[in-house]
């Protein structure tokens, strides 16, 4: 059966498409699905640095691209999940190198391979976007909840109507649920208001994000990191399982209370 | 600050006055009407003023106090016009007063 090509995009930068590509297929992985994550960011690559794989590449997307190498040699498999894999985009080109036409060929590739191919976007919507949306006709878009990024996703959710893609996802990445609780955050409601589209999961802000990324550590394989179970979760729900959504409570109880107060905050 | 104003700050929503995510949500909304239908900045004022003076033309309004603006919902996007009228005042005498013969 024909794996599933997924792209993750977001228009703004910096918002988390990273970060979900790696711990999106690492979670995949580890629930027995094969899965091959995808850098498209030709010129600023980073998905292999995020997962720890950076010294293990030898050939990248644009070796296969311009036929120095087959497909096959430029995958990498993560040591760590035996059916993890990566593609690297490569460091010293740039997007021109791609076209919409090769990616998709790339992905039709891949597609009979894996069961999963989460192709990571660059931020923008130029050429690197066109070309990470070339392959896939189900897209994940991830925001935070800031103006700045809902903005962008609603302008890339209107570019991927007028492309036709099937199935758009919308992530909300970096919540904090103290600020949502005292209103100085958009919350999960607010956004689906402005945004209406399918909501695959939302992730809480969580600073073992920067610890396992700075490991090349996936937070998706660590039960103790609440973006991680998320991470895993969402994962779960594209595999067809009901999971419901993290609600947005932050850690009261008196204490916590009464120590904030005494501490002036 | 006294112990009992950290202690009503910290219970009030929003210590920076009117909860900034209301600001945010309805500043996004603006922006996405004019983002998604490819509207200039200045359109809102040219319907505005457009719309003023058709019904002028047939009612008096109270011009100053004219609400005109979109508003986003997930089913549709409207333009709603609020528009109070101003009663024209009488050609002829005070009521309650009978007109002289």
């Amino acid at each position: 059966m024909a794996g599933r090509d997924i792209t993750v995009t977001s228009g703004k930068g910096g918002v988390g498409k990273t970060t979900f590509s790696a711990n999106v297929s690492a979670a995949l992985a580890e629930l027995g699905k094969k899965a091959v994550a995808v850098d498209t960011d030709v010129g600023l690559r980073n998905l292999d640095i995020v997962m720890g794989l950076e010294n293990r590449i030898v050939f990248d997307l644009i070796d296969v691209v311009e036929g120095r190498c087959r497909l096959q040699k430029a995958i990498i498999r993560d040591k760590r999940i035996a059916t993890l894999h990566m593609l690297p985009a490569a460091q010293t080109r740039d997007k021109s190198a791609v076209s919409p036409d090769a990616m998709a060929k790339i992905c039709a590739e891949l597609r009979a391979q894996f069961d999963f191919t989460i192709i990571d976007s660059p931020a923008g919507i130029e050429g690197g976007f066109q070309n990470a949306i070339a392959g896939a006709d189900e897209v994940v878009i991830v925001t935070t909840p800031h103006v700045s990024a809902i903005r962008d996703a609603d302008r890339v959710i209107g570019l991927l109507e007028a492309a036709e893609k099937q199935q758009i996802y919308l992530v909300i990445n970096r919540l904090q649920a103290e600020m949502v609780r005292r209103g100085d955050m958009l919350d999960i409601p607010d956004i689906m208001d402005i945004l209406a589209v399918e909501l695959l999961g939302t992730i809480p802000e969580d600073e073992s994000i920067v610890v396992t990324s700075n490991r090349g550590e996936l937070a998706s394989l660590h039960a103790a990191s609440p973006a991680g179970q998320e991470y895993k979760n969402i994962a779960r729900r594209l595999l067809g399982e009901e999971v419901p959504m993290l609600p947005i409570e932050e850690e009261r109880g008196l204490f916590k209370w009464l120590a904030r107060l005494f501490k002036g905050q | 600050m006294g112990f009992l104003d950290k202690l009503v700050k910290h219970l009030s929503p929003g210590g920076y006055g009117q909860q900034s995510k209301t600001a945010a949500k309805e500043r996004l909304k603006l922006a996405l009407t004019y983002d998604r239908g490819g509207l200039a900045q200045g359109t809102i004022e040219q319907l505005r003023d457009e719309i003023i003076q058709v019904i002028a033309k047939h009612l008096t309004i109270n011009e100053d106090e004219i609400d005109i603006n979109f508003d986003r919902t997930t089913e549709e996007d409207r333009l709603i016009a609020s528009i109070p009228l101003r009663m024209a005042p009488r050609a002829h005498t005070k009521r309650g007063q009978m007109t002289s013969p």
